[in-house]
């Protein structure tokens, strides 16, 4: 009998992925009859390193985790260092950092309609979405001092005061945004052909989304009401009435298919806007941090004994990190973190079998996956399947790290 | 052999890839400037060529070496002969009289065949699926392809290019076959983009899906031809379109009375500038301004909305002529 | 079949581009020889894109305001400072620097006889142009001048 199917693999490097991760699919002309997805090539053992540090150095670390959400990962660990310390913030550095991470969402927000546009073939919607989406990084520099790696938070409060020129500068983008964003509505949801894409495919149903425990926009789509910033409020967003953006609000009803998921991203980005201008118009005066001094910060965490869990809701979903200080270092004992994608990434599979090969790119970019958030693991086996050791590992890291040098001529 | 045989021989191929290179980078500048970009100058496109041609032409482990080989090398002598077939403006095509419409049709479905074919043989999954998609486009654009063809044939009596191209289409139709080939021209409008592997018919090279798909083998001087015959093919289809539904001269137009060599310049350059005008419009515009369909959408648009399309205009122009 | 995104096509082709062309418009033929002619000053290339007040570029180290409290060692989460024990200064590797600004916070600088307030030995310039081919070249390490002079 003759071969029918075909083994295509997508990644680790692909042009569909932006992120090595690997998707092995047996196809059978466009169909998929079988899929498998593999992780696992961008483990850093980021969370040791964090371990071996102090509290201060573990926390821009962390804003190294994810290459887009440079606020959201510090966010969720500023939150559960301070409740570990038993500090606040003060009310105008909870402000702050609430303007911050919706920038951040709304860049986050734009680059995905730009890779996705970029997915179906679209470049030229990438180009425009990302033309707009320098405003953003712009003031985000001129805030911070950066496009991206903010370097803004602090426990116990933020780094920067905003300025009268930073405000001004917000309140012109905003009303930038409100007409981008419109634009953008007409453009993305109208256009037959990202229809023609995007409706009905990577289609999860609310049982699904539920069975699967996907997070963020990724379950709002679905037409699940939940999200860190309504369900456990923190800093600013415990003031005002943040709501879940769902589709059925908007439409009537969620089919929490790609299509859907577009319209939560370009309704969330206005959502942002509300918050920024709620957060201007009522921005409490006062000082920037709790403990100024940070060596002082330092010795408070050495004498800490405590564990805490902090939560915020990433542009991707919900970011979780667990802390345990113990009382002997400055710096977290144990430092555990989980990442939206993590969770997103299990409906690949169910989600790819049946569909087209075509459709592969859209269930991988559909929920902005990011794979370096994920690998908080490695496991390294020889080709009879028995596992290595670190020791053996570094061992032979070492070696291959000498020979390279002596055969390259590398100066030490 | 005449003295023009062998100047047709040796000057066609050069003026046509020559043109085709040059409105490929008229191209790339202007969908760059549509997005915002600046673009590549004009004669990155040669730059490209040059380049493919001193890098290794690498044939993978499980290919079929002389079928991998040969594919490219066939695309690219059928897109030159294709350029003989074509009359540019006022001048003669150099092959007139030995072939017509049809052969045309057989050429350009040459070149899409021999990729296939260079992407069933490469043994790459990737170049296979391409292969597969090509396939399935090519039996679904052919046929509306053909049926405008067919069109050209009942309002002619003819399946000549020359005998088209000395009249215009427009000037000999009434009302109701005007309305007919109207239809057509739409109907082949969305049979450039597909033909010519553009999006958002580029489904068998789709990038972000299956890696460029038939030419993921391909590199070196084999890429070179096939880029080379894609930007013949591109100029020729273009041309082809100009012929058939756009045939004014400035003579005909302005009732211009030159003569000699300053009517061949003056018509030269009118047909180059028509050429380009409907490039930007039906190329480069569309490609830049829509996504990549699914192959399954393709088909379906193709064998339904566009058949019925050109077949409403075939019967309108049958209406007419009987 | 025109859609929203073909006029929006359309419009942008009248705007201008969007593209800041640094340093040059197209790639040149040979960069060697146009990095010639700008030092020479024959050919001006087009300036990067300015950056905001409070931009965090390369760090700049000024050894006198050094006192030596080795609390920028302490903060730095890229471990970029080497502390000097026979100078009890500082050395600064940039191409280990993440520019997160900490040392420029924490340090507690040198009041000068006659002036009113400290001033930091750590500052954050407004440089960013600073690739390089060799990591450890002098452009990318700052060091009190003596360290290099003895070689330590």
């Amino acid at each position: 009998m003759a071969k029918t199917t075909y083994y295509i693999p997508v990644g680790p490097i692909h042009p569909a992925l932006k992120e090595p991760i690997r998707v092995e699919a047996e196809v059978e002309g466009e169909k998929i009859v079988k899929v498998d997805v593999k992780r696992g090539f961008a483990h850093r053992g980021i969370e040791y390193m964090g371990m071996k540090r102090n509290a201060i150095q573990t926390l821009y670390l962390s804003e190294r985790i994810c290459g887009i959400c440079s606020i959201s990962h510090p966010y969720a660990f500023v939150i559960g260092s301070e409740k570990a310390l038993g500090i606040e913030a003060p009310p105008r550095a909870q402000y702050i950092r609430t303007i911050i991470a919706e920038l951040e969402r709304i860049h986050s927000h734009i680059l995905w309609l730009g890779v996705i546009a970029h997915e179906i073939g679209f470049d030229p919607l990438l180009f425009w979405t990302w033309k707009g989406r320098e405003k953003v990084l712009d003031i985000l520099e001129a805030i911070t001092g950066n496009r991206i790696n903010y370097a803004m938070y602090m426990i116990g409060g933020v780094r920067r005061d905003l300025k009268e020129s930073h405000i001004k500068a917000l309140r012109d983008m905003i009303t930038y945004y409100w007409e981008f964003t419109e634009h953008m509505k007409e453009v993305f949801l109208s256009d037959p052909v990202y229809k023609a894409r995007t409706r009905g495919v990577a289609q999860l149903s609310k049982e699904m989304a539920l069975k699967l425990n996907v997070v963020g926009p990724t379950a709002r789509a679905a037409g699940i009401r939940m999200d860190v910033r309504q369900d456990i409020p923190y800093d600013a967003y415990a003031d005002m009435d943040v709501k879940a953006i769902v589709p059925q609000d908007i439409v009537g009803e969620a089919r929490g298919d790609a299509y859907d998921i577009t319209m939560v991203r370009l309704y969330e980005i206005e959502q942002s806007l509300d918050i920024i201008e709620f957060c201007l118009d009522n921005l409490p005066e006062g000082k920037i941090l709790a403990i100024p001094n940070y060596v002082a910060l330092l010795n408070k965490i050495k004498k800490t004994e405590g564990e805490a869990i902090g939560a915020h809701e990433a542009p991707r979903g919900e970011v979780i990190h667990y802390l345990k200080y113990d009382g002997t270092r400055d710096g977290p004992a144990v430092w555990k973190v989980i990442a939206p994608s993590y969770n997103n990434i299990n409906s690949w599979a169910p989600l790819l079998l049946g569909a087209e090969v075509a459709d592969i790119p859209v269930v991988v970019a559909y929920i902005d996956p990011c794979m370096c958030c994920n690998d908080r693991v490695a496991v390294v086996e020889d080709s009879s399947g028995r596992l290595l050791d670190y020791s053996y590992l570094h061992k032979k890291a070492v070696e291959k790290t000498r020979k390279l040098e002596k055969e390259l001529g590398v100066r030490r | 052999m005449t003295p023009e045989t062998i100047f047709y021989a040796i000057g066609m191929p050069i003026i046509g890839v020559l043109l085709g290179l040059v409105y490929k980078g008229i191209d790339r500048r202007v969908s760059a400037r549509m997005t915002s970009r600046i673009g590549p100058p004009i004669r990155q496109p040669f730059w490209d060529v040059g380049k493919l041609l001193l890098k290794e032409t690498v044939v993978p482990e499980n290919a079929v070496r002389w079928i991998f080989n040969a594919m490219p090398i066939l695309a690219f002598a059928s897109s030159m002969t294709l350029l003989l077939y074509i009359p540019f403006g006022i001048l003669r095509a150099p092959l007139e009289g030995y072939g017509d419409l049809v052969v045309i049709l057989y050429l350009l479905t040459l070149q899409a065949l021999a990729m296939a074919i260079g992407g069933f043989a490469s043994g790459s999954p990737f170049s296979s699926v391409g292969a597969q998609r090509e396939m399935v486009l090519m039996m679904s654009y052919e046929m509306p392809f053909a049926i405008v063809i067919t069109g050209f044939a009942l309002i002619y009596k003819s399946f000549s290019l020359s005998t088209i191209a000395s009249t215009p289409v427009w000037s000999i139709v009434g009302p109701l076959g005007g309305l007919g080939v109207l239809l057509l021209l739409i109907a082949f409008l969305w049979v450039t983009p597909a033909e010519l592997a553009k999006l958002p018919f580029d489904i068998a090279e789709a990038e972000t899906e299956i890696a460029e798909g038939m030419l993921a083998e391909y590199s070196g001087r084999n890429l070179a031809l096939f880029y080379l015959s894609d930007a013949v093919r591109g100029f020729a289809m273009i041309a082809l379109e100009v012929v058939l539904f756009f045939p004014f001269t400035l003579s005909y137009l302005f009732g211009l009375n030159l003569s000699g060599a300053a009517l061949y310049i003056a018509e030269g350059l009118w047909f180059l500038f028509k050429v380009l005008v409907l490039y930007i419009l039906a190329v480069t515009l569309v490609r830049t301004s829509f996504a990549r369909f699914r192959i399954e959408q393709a088909s379906r648009i193709f064998w339904v909305y566009v058949n019925i399309i050109a077949l409403l205009g075939v019967i309108l122009i049958w209406a007419e002529v009987m | 079949m025109p859609t929203k995104a073909m006029f929006l096509m359309i419009k942008q082709m009248l705007q201008r581009p969007f593209t800041n062309p640094f340093p040059v418009k197209h790639a040149p033929k040979d960069v060697t020889s146009l990095v010639e002619k700008i030092q020479k000053g024959e050919v001006k290339i087009h300036p990067p894109v300015p950056v905001p007040e409070g931009f965090r570029g390369k760090l700049h180290y000024d050894p006198e305001r050094c006192i030596g409290c080795r609390l920028c060692i302490t903060v730095c989460p890229a471990n970029a400072m080497e502390w000097i024990p026979e100078l009890r200064k500082i050395r600064h590797y940039v191409s280990r620097c993440m520019f997160c600004a900490l040392c420029v916070d924490v340090c507690p600088g040198k009041k000068f006889p006659g002036e009113e307030k400290a001033v930091k030995a750590l500052s954050m310039s407004d440089e960013f142009l600073i690739a390089d081919y060799d990591k450890y070249s002098d452009n990318l390490i700052e060091e009190p001048p003596e360290a290099k002079e003895k070689g330590i």
